[in-house]
């Protein structure tokens, strides 16, 4: 999130964090349950003014907000930006802090196939001096899939260990979701692999090779 | 992954591939919406051309009729070609009951019989067996053994299968589409068998599935340039077949009696409502090809029948939710499948419906339904989501020793938490 702030910032823009926000209903949503996903994401729609675009730093958190809350609470779409669209669209050009780095990108679901980003991360990435690692079926999940993770703990894994074990000549694997993140790094770390980063992290402190 | 590479290889031969599946699917909306009136016109298509056309409500239906023919027939040996309905419907064994003997002539279908199994892929039933299991299933009914070279096992099975196609009695297929307006059903295959299957024996019968009508042959021709293509990445199969009616006069082949079985079996509750948009469904098997979870899970998870992401969607719909409650959350919701679907059938949407459906009709246990209650009054509220996420630092080191944190575990760590959360940062 400091992460996030920093490349705003450094963009030129002023950011706001409303302080009264909550999570955006998700997770409840897509295991089926609208009320409860009803329920929280009424509270994050009254956290935001409409005279702000709201950026977030998670592909699947910016589809749920753009996509599917406005339908669920049946209230007019809200400005959604994924962060790396954001700064995309903005024109930035981030810090130069991975000089020398190789850094492979996998695209989570549904920031690929819902919002249809898949060349702003990787743009910018490579004009903070990053080299791209080519990765075997970036487009292919990694697992996490929300309570999928849960339910089906040991396919979730397998599948994680696909997209780890595709990662070769890089100094990191990084995505633009905090869930693949979460999964993808526990998977590392419990079974070893690749560093795991957030694009925000990647862009606003540099990758150490 | 070679399937995937096949893919990738023949929609390059295509123009424009979005346009293609737009008026696919558009093709497959028309038909659904009006089936019945489609349903009538392929009726009577059918008739006018001198076969016979049956529409059976359930599995038993459908066999009953099956079973009555071949009896009428005088059949002792039917020599079936592939076929998802037909083992949906589990004809073999309501035939094996009538003391009649059906024997499968597709190759893959004939191994898993011969191994007393159900397919794992609805295009390639038996992808998963390798060139010495079936050496070995071929070596029992030869009675010597057979060498696992490929072309020792297609010269067994060949010498095999000759036999049947010979001395059956009855041939029994499904059907890819059948064409309203002109009462034709059209055979999609790459072995030979569909065609000695429904020209050899004297009696015919065909399973259709209700919704797979197209209105013309145009709309089929539509449909053909997608089907393979989505299926096992060929532009064109080696048969592709159009049978229209059963042998005439003066005609030197085919069978003299031709029977259309259309079946329902669940399908008429996916009318009108929001799952309708699965009927479209052409069976091509592309969502199981591009699926990460069919890809680890194997066929054989999602049920004996159908499998993958088009399973997923359709076995509840067609059984009941109650009986399949496991299979809509059979997804990781990635929308590969939606992406692959050549009739552009939104596989993961419908996913998503019917996970609110387990839950909204009390399927979803009660413990789930309540963890998710008290989850949303606890973070619809900032206070207490904060509270939560402050106890949740405290809380860190037994996460991993309770329900999902126990079972996340099993093969991840958990997250770690920044030193300081964002909020609270100066």
């Amino acid at each position: 999130m400091a992460d996030a702030e920093l490349l705003l910032e450094e963009a030129g823009y002023e950011v706001g964090f409303p302080p009264e926000q909550v999570c955006c209903g998700q997770p409840a949503f897509n295991a089926g349950h609208r009320r409860a996903a009803r329920r929280v994401a009424r509270t994050f729609t009254r956290a935001f003014s409409r005279d702000w675009p709201i950026v977030c730093p998670s592909g699947s958190c910016s589809t749920m907000a753009a996509h599917y809350l406005p339908e669920l609470l049946g209230v007019e779409p809200f400005e959604v930006w994924e962060l790396s669209a954001f700064l995309a669209q903005a024109g930035a050009t981030p810090s130069v802090r991975n000089d020398g780095c190789t850094l492979a990108y996998h695209d989570s679901c549904h920031m690929l196939r819902e919002l249809g980003i898949a060349d702003e991360p990787r743009g910018l990435l490579e004009r903070s001096g990053a080299q791209l690692a080519p990765l075997p079926r970036p487009d292919l999940c990694c697992g996490f899939g929300g309570t999928f993770s849960i339910r089906q703990p040991e396919i979730s894994v397998a599948m994680a260990d696909d997209k780890l074990n595709g990662v070769s000549n890089a100094d990191a694997l990084v995505t633009a979701d905090p869930g693949c993140l979460m999964h993808l790094r526990g998977r590392a770390a419990r079974h070893g692999g690749p560093r795991v980063l957030h694009v925000a992290t990647a862009l606003a402190r540099g990758v150490r090779p | 992954m070679r399937m995937l590479e096949g893919r990738t290889n023949a929609w390059a031969g295509l123009e424009d591939v979005e346009a293609l599946r737009e008026r696919a699917r558009k093709i497959r909306q028309r038909t659904i919406s009006d089936l019945d009136r489609y349903l009538a016109e392929f009726t009577a298509a059918v008739e006018a051309r001198g076969a016979k056309v049956r529409f059976a409500r359930t599995a038993e239906e459908a066999n009953a009729y099956i079973v009555d023919t071949c009896r009428r027939a005088g059949a002792e040996l039917v020599a079936k070609s592939k076929s998802m309905a037909s083992e949906e419907i589990r004809v073999n064994e309501a035939l094996q009951a009538a003391g009649i003997r059906a024997v499968e002539c597709d190759l893959g279908e004939y191994i898993l019989q011969l191994a007393n199994e159900h397919p794992i892929h609805i295009i390639l039933p038996a992808i998963e067996k390798t060139a010495a299991d079936v050496a070995e299933l071929f070596s029992v009914v030869e009675g010597e053994p057979v060498s696992p070279q490929l072309e020792e096992l297609a010269a067994a099975a060949r010498r095999q299968l000759r036999k049947v196609f010979f001395s059956a009695d009855v041939g029994l297929t499904g059907a890819n589409f059948g064409v309203a307006q002109t009462g034709s059903i059209c055979l999609v295959t790459n072995e030979g068998n569909g065609g000695l299957v429904t020209s050899l024996p004297k009696v015919h019968i065909a399973l259709l599935g209700m919704e797979r009508l197209v209105p013309t042959l145009d709309d089929l021709a539509v449909l053909l340039q997608l089907l393979p293509r989505s299926a096992t990445g060929q532009k064109l199969t080696s048969y592709t077949r159009i049978i229209s009616g059963p042998r005439r006069e003066g005609e030197s082949d085919g069978p003299e009696e031709l029977h259309i079985v259309i079946l329902d079996n669940g399908r008429s509750n996916l009318r009108g409502g929001r799952y309708e948009e699965m009927l479209s469904c052409i069976r091509c098997g592309a969502c199981l090809n591009v699926c990460p979870v069919y890809r680890k899970a194997g066929g054989g998870a999602y049920g004996p029948v159908y499998s993958g992401p088009m399973a997923a969607v359709l076995v509840p719909l067609l059984v009941g939710l109650e009986r399949a409650p496991a299979l809509p959350h059979a997804s990781s919701l990635c929308g590969a499948c939606t992406a692959a679907c050549p009739v552009k059938i939104p596989l993961h949407e419908l996913l998503l419906e019917l996970r609110k459906d387990l839950v909204e009709e009390r399927v979803a246990s009660a413990r789930e339904r309540l963890g998710f209650t008290l989850w949303s009054l606890a973070w619809s509220r900032p206070f207490l989501y904060r509270l939560s996420t402050s106890l949740a630092r405290l809380a860190a080191p037994l996460a991993g020793r309770l329900g999902p944190g126990l079972v996340w575990t099993r093969g991840r760590d958990l997250p770690a938490f920044a030193r300081r959360r964002f909020r609270d940062l100066p």
